[in-house]
């Protein structure tokens, strides 16, 4: 009896493991033991095309210590990341929030969602056009309205906002999306209940609309900060790091000290699991800071 | 007197309608502006005041894009190598999320708790992260510049997030079928194939939305895995091609990436409802 169940379970433990073997085998090979052999390359002096590589222990993390042009794309990163957390947070709540009282929903909803089916080469190819210094419509409008025109890709005090407001641009119909949802799942009779009690719209929004959104917003928070850590296409399209290095971000100087400099994937490996690091530790942060407390 | 409140909060309603839908055409502007241009003749792209209307219209520069035979321009074969990419990124997560998602979500076996954590873990790892050893494995595997190359890797980065959302579908479905067919003695096989899909048409429809838009626009990994211009997809070719013309000739640049944006735009007309649906379940993952 007992045999026979532990065969059946045998059997039953096979059946799952055949169904899950196609995709396990994608996933061990090119995701998880890529992230381990480049933990290993990060201990190493590989390099391509070098046939032998030897350990060289932290060398690669202590010279990262005193690589000055990682720590200003650190630093850019840090800048773009924090920055650009409060619009990306705030500009599509504001929208999904009217969008839900007004009519014509679904297609507002579409006409903003549009630009985030663009490759970021498209988007940066676009704002590139807009931004142009001399030709660029931007630039003509400020200046038929007084304001005095800028080369805001080149000057090294505007170029990161630049890059900001394009990917603010990007990415806000999409977060859009997410909060319509959310406040679609938000329970209508709570209002109506807060109405009676004499609450009016903003009471109720602090207290109903974003106590319950908290899940929404460390969604929104923790994806745009992961995303924001690996800040790369819209850099390379838009300024190539410059003007100097003002725009250069961590991935970027990954991408050109693995691949356009001496091609060391050692170096580049531990730049990769610094930044890896940073991103994991945000995210528990995040984690703890907004899951604290849910009880309502 | 007590049809003024609900008149006033109707004309209310109006204004914010017509506020909002003027703010989206606003928010558009970029992508109209692109469209003009892209349709201007060259002498005119460059005039001040901003020409909003191309007026004489030309379908030159997406001509010269499509199929001129320059060294840089080659857009058209750029287009076709982004469709066989992603269409084949979509098959394969598909096809592995949806064999992966079934287990974990019916079955009981040990290790099915193991394998469901480290899944949704490695969805915090940043691409960027694995950029360096994945270029090795797939130079070792010779696919440096082939289509395998673009696909696999694509495919694994999308794969745990294809599992997460198919198997937050598979556990909410109803099981009375699936025993049923069981006691009927049909094997796990079949009731996947039978019954599980084809009750899961919307979500597979969504996942493979997602993983067509991945696949399309990606650019960091096919900007290293290629280096021969004839296997660049799009995103890769549009980025180029900017450095290929002068600043001032923006006409061709702008009709690539029109070009690049069509596919999606059709799928994105034609599915809308399943977009909203696949970002919204993505969003539940928090």
């Amino acid at each position: 009896m007992s045999a026979a169940a532990g065969r059946r379970r045998r059997r039953h433990a096979r059946t799952a493991y055949l169904f899950l073997a196609p995709g396990l085998l994608l996933f061990v090979v090119f995701r998880l033991y890529p992230l381990l052999e480049g933990l290993r390359l990060s201990f190493t002096n590989a390099r391509l095309g070098r046939a032998t590589q030897q350990y060289v222990g932290f060398a690669n993390y202590a010279r990262l210590a005193e690589d000055a042009r990682f720590h200003v794309s650190l630093a850019n990163t840090a800048f773009y990341t924090i920055a650009s957390t409060l619009p990306v947070l705030v500009i599509p709540l504001v929208l999904a929030l009217a969008l839900n009282r007004g009519a014509l929903r679904n297609l507002l909803r579409s006409l903003f969602f549009f630009p985030f089916t663009l490759s970021v080469v498209t988007v940066g190819l676009a704002w590139l056009w807009l931004l142009d210094p001399v030709v660029g419509p931007f630039n003509y409008y400020l200046r038929r309205l007084g304001a005095p025109a800028h080369s805001w890709l080149a000057e090294p005090q505007t170029a990161m906002w630049a890059i900001i407001v394009t990917t603010v641009w990007w990415v806000t119909g999409y977060y859009l999306v997410i909060y319509l949802a959310g406040l679609q799942d938000i329970p209508r009779d709570l209002y109506e209940a807060a109405a009676l009690d004499g609450a009016g719209g903003w009471r109720s929004f602090w207290a109903i609309t974003l106590p319950l959104l908290r899940p929404v917003l460390l969604f929104v928070v923790v994806t745009h900060v992961i995303g924001s850590f690996q800040l790369f296409g819209q850099v390379f399209v838009l300024t190539g790091g410059g003007p100097g290095d003002a725009t250069r971000t961590v991935v970027q100087h990954l991408y050109e000290t693995a691949f356009q400099n001496f091609f060391q994937f050692g170096a580049a490996s531990a730049m990769a699991w610094v930044l890896f690091a940073i991103v994991l530790g945000f995210s528990v942060l995040q984690f703890r800071l907004l899951r604290g407390h849910t009880e309502y | 007197m007590t049809t003024g409140a609900p008149q006033r909060a109707d004309r209310q309603r109006l204004v914010l309608t017509v506020a909002l839908l003027s703010l989206a055409l606003l928010w558009l502007l970029p992508v109209v502006w692109v469209l003009v241009t892209s349709l201007k003749l060259t002498e005119n792209i460059v005039r001040l005041p901003p020409e909003w209307i191309p007026w004489p219209a030309t379908a030159g520069h997406y001509h010269e894009v499509l199929f001129s035979s320059s060294r840089t321009a080659r857009i058209g074969r750029a287009f076709l190598n982004s469709l066989v990419i992603s269409i084949g990124t979509v098959i394969l997560v598909v096809t592995t999320s949806a064999m992966a998602a079934y287990p974990l979500a019916r079955m009981r076996f040990p290790g099915r708790d193991l394998v469901f954590v480290i899944l949704i873990g490695s969805l915090m790892i940043p691409n960027a992260v694995v950029l360096v050893p994945q270029y090795a494995l797939t130079q070792q595997l010779g696919w440096l510049s082939t289509y395998q190359g673009l696909i696999v890797p694509e495919a694994a980065m999308t794969f745990a997030f294809g599992v997460f959302l198919l198997r937050q579908f598979f556990v909410t479905m109803p099981g009375e079928l699936q025993d049923a067919a069981l006691i009927d003695g049909a094997n796990a096989w079949q009731v996947f194939w039978r019954i599980v899909l084809p009750l899961s048409q919307p979500v597979l429809a969504a996942l493979a939305i997602f993983a067509f838009r991945s696949a399309w626009n990606d650019f960091l990994w096919p900007l290293i895995a290629v280096n021969k211009p004839d296997m660049f997809p799009l995103p890769v070719a549009l980025a180029l091609l900017r450095g290929a013309y002068a600043s001032e000739s923006y006409g061709p640049i702008m009709a690539g990436a029109i070009l690049s944006a069509i596919p999606l735009l059709v799928v994105f007309i034609v599915a809308n409802r399943r977009i909203v649906e696949g970002v919204r379940l993505s969003g539940l993952k928090g």
